[in-house]
């Protein structure tokens, strides 16, 4: 069994066709490894090319460059699907069938015995809270209604893997609760999740694993434990001590000028800077504030990103 | 196997569904029963015109039926309904096969019916019992809907989803006219090879003369052997398409 649900080499994604193509690569040279039995939470701004990287997982789009696989399988394989849940970006199903039909061919491409298809796509219905729409038609559902039969039928199978762009979109406040739950039980039962999201709160409470992708790049992947402590302290300046600031600026991954004339600096962990924060603090009590700060996902999130702003 | 019956099933449901098909049937069969009102058309050949009505009428009600599918194909595709299919384990040939079965099967279901509606109105009218070599015509119309659906589905992948339900109702427009085309020879150029010869199953006022059943069972496996060459091509380019 290989040790990655999830890898990629070199993945890159022109989209255009043989007489036209995009300038810009919307995936450029992706690089991922997750390993298994992690909730990977996978960010960027729009655009960034999430969707397009998960298209590229399921094989809905193929790679310009680059190969991936999932389960141990290259992505084209038929096969390995059988084991993946997929839960696309604004799902939209064939507005004729009923809730019951459409999982009911889901269900059948599934492989699911016949003996055990009704009882499983009630259960899932349950799961979702749909089951009093068994028999309504999907054209009929609301954006969230479509969300919550979209979550339904990737977890049909009782997937390995289940990838999911954008779960919580269109969910009321109960759904996303429920969504989160949905996870974490999948969490607990073994499965592996990979979703895309731009509510970092949730993901931050989700999560175990993120990456962050920019402009089609990576700019940075691991566990949340590890990205968050990354970050050693802040050291908050009072106004009128501008000499302090000075003197510490260098050392600073990032600083900001406070409304009140103050300045708020971020240090990496480093016991050269904590010595001399160290010191200042006896020294000038009153000059300085500091607290060892552990970063939130959001603040991380907007730190990353400007700093790729920055480079380029 | 299975798989494919999935989304035959799905699709064959989806056209019977559409209320607009009990009314189209129903609208042919007045039409076929009030033909032999036209005597002044028919000239006293009642008869005959019933029964052209009868056959030009089943070719296009399937003809309408097959066109569908270059709509449906396209949109499932760019709205996203063929991406949940295709992200389960269903290889994409056997996505674009089961399309391809779910609507030869829905012409089928529905040229029987308009056959048999129409057997029932020429018994009505004229007291005649069911006519072999009428049969052979409805039935050489109805295995039609294989190599027509075959050319809907192989447009579907190759021209832009806007054009493509216009284009295909012309080429399946040429692919009847052919023994009418052929004696313009720059016109054989046009249909030959790329598009069958849908004239063989086309037998209007000539159903009087037996054909025989050999010649419809040869024409439904030539319709056969042309949409396997058809549905090979079009899953050699569904192969390296982007899906939304
Ligand atoms: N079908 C397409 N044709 C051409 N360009 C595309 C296509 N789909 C996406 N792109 C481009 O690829 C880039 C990445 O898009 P993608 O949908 O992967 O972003 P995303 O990270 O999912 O964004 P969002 O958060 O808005 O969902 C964008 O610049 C977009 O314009
Ligand atoms: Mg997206």
């Amino acid at each position: 069994m290989e040790d990655f649900v999830i890898r990629t080499e070199n993945l890159t994604k022109v989209y255009g066709h043989l007489f036209w193509k995009k300038k810009e690569a919307s995936l450029e040279k992706l690089n991922l490894q997750i390993p298994r039995g992690s909730v990977f939470g996978f960010l960027g701004p729009n655009g960034a090319g999430k969707t397009t990287t998960i298209r590229l997982l399921m094989d809905l789009i193929k790679p310009s460059e680059g190969q991936a696989w999932v389960l141990g399988q290259p992505a084209d394989n038929v096969k390995v699907k059988q084991r993946i849940g997929y839960l696309p970006d604004g799902p939209s199903f064939s507005t004729y069938l009923k809730a019951y039909e459409f999982l009911n061919i889901c269900a059948k491409l599934l492989k699911i015995p016949s003996s055990e298809r009704k009882k499983r796509i009630y259960e899932v219905l349950d799961i979702v809270k749909m089951t009093e729409h068994a028999n309504s038609k999907l054209g009929g559902f609301s954006r969230g209604m479509i969300q919550r039969i979209g979550i339904a039928q990737s977890i049909l199978n009782k997937p390995e893997l289940l990838i999911l762009d954008e779960p919580l979109v269109g969910l009321d406040p109960h759904g996303r609760q429920e969504l989160k739950d949905i996870i974490n039980e999948q969490k607990k039962a073994g499965t592996n999740v990979f979703f895309c999201s731009h509510i970092l709160s949730d993901v931050e409470k989700i999560c175990d694993h993120v990456g962050i992708l920019s402009r089609g790049k990576m700019l940075c992947c691991g566990a949340l434990t590890d990205l968050l402590s990354e970050t050693g302290y802040r050291l908050v300046i009072k106004a009128g001590h501008d000499d302090i600031m000075q003197k510490f600026m260098p050392e600073a991954s990032s600083s900001s000028k406070l409304s009140d004339g103050g300045w708020e600096l971020v240090f990496k962990e480093n016991v050269e800077v904590k010595k001399s924060i160290d010191e200042l603090k006896r020294e000038k009590p009153d000059a300085i504030t500091y607290h060892p700060s552990k970063e939130n996902l959001e603040d991380f999130f907007f730190r990353q990103i400007a700093s790729t702003d920055k480079r380029i | 196997m299975n798989e494919i019956m999935a989304i035959a099933g799905s699709t064959w449901r989806r056209i019977l569904r559409m209320k607009v098909v009990y009314f189209l049937i129903v609208c042919v069969w007045i039409l076929i029963g009030s033909a032999m009102n036209y005597d002044i058309l028919s000239l006293g050949e009642e008869k005959e015109l019933m029964i052209d009505v009868s056959l030009l009428l089943n070719t296009i009600a399937i003809a309408l039926i097959v066109i569908s599918v270059t709509f449906e194909i396209p949109r499932e595709l760019h709205e996203g309904a063929a991406a949940t299919m295709l992200t389960k384990p269903l290889g994409r040939t056997q996505y674009l096969v089961g399309k391809f079965l779910g609507s030869v099967i829905t012409a089928i279901i529905i040229g029987l019916i308009i056959a048999a509606g129409f057997f029932v109105l020429f018994y009505m009218v004229f007291g005649e019992p069911l006519i072999i070599s009428l049969l052979q015509a409805h039935l050489l119309i109805i295995a039609s809907s294989i190599p027509m659906t075959a050319i809907a589905v192989l447009f579907s992948m190759i021209l832009p989803e806007m054009i493509t339900p216009i284009i295909t109702a012309i080429a399946l427009w040429f692919s009847f006219s052919t023994s009418h085309l052929a004696k313009y020879g720059f016109m054989k150029i046009i249909y030959g090879g790329v598009l069958p010869d849908l004239d063989l199953f086309n037998f209007k006022s000539a159903a009087m003369i037996t054909a025989g059943w050999s010649y419809v069972a040869m024409a439904a496996v030539w319709g056969a052997i042309f949409s396997v060459f058809a549905l090979t091509l079009s899953s050699l380019i569904f192969r390296f398409k982007d899906i939304k």
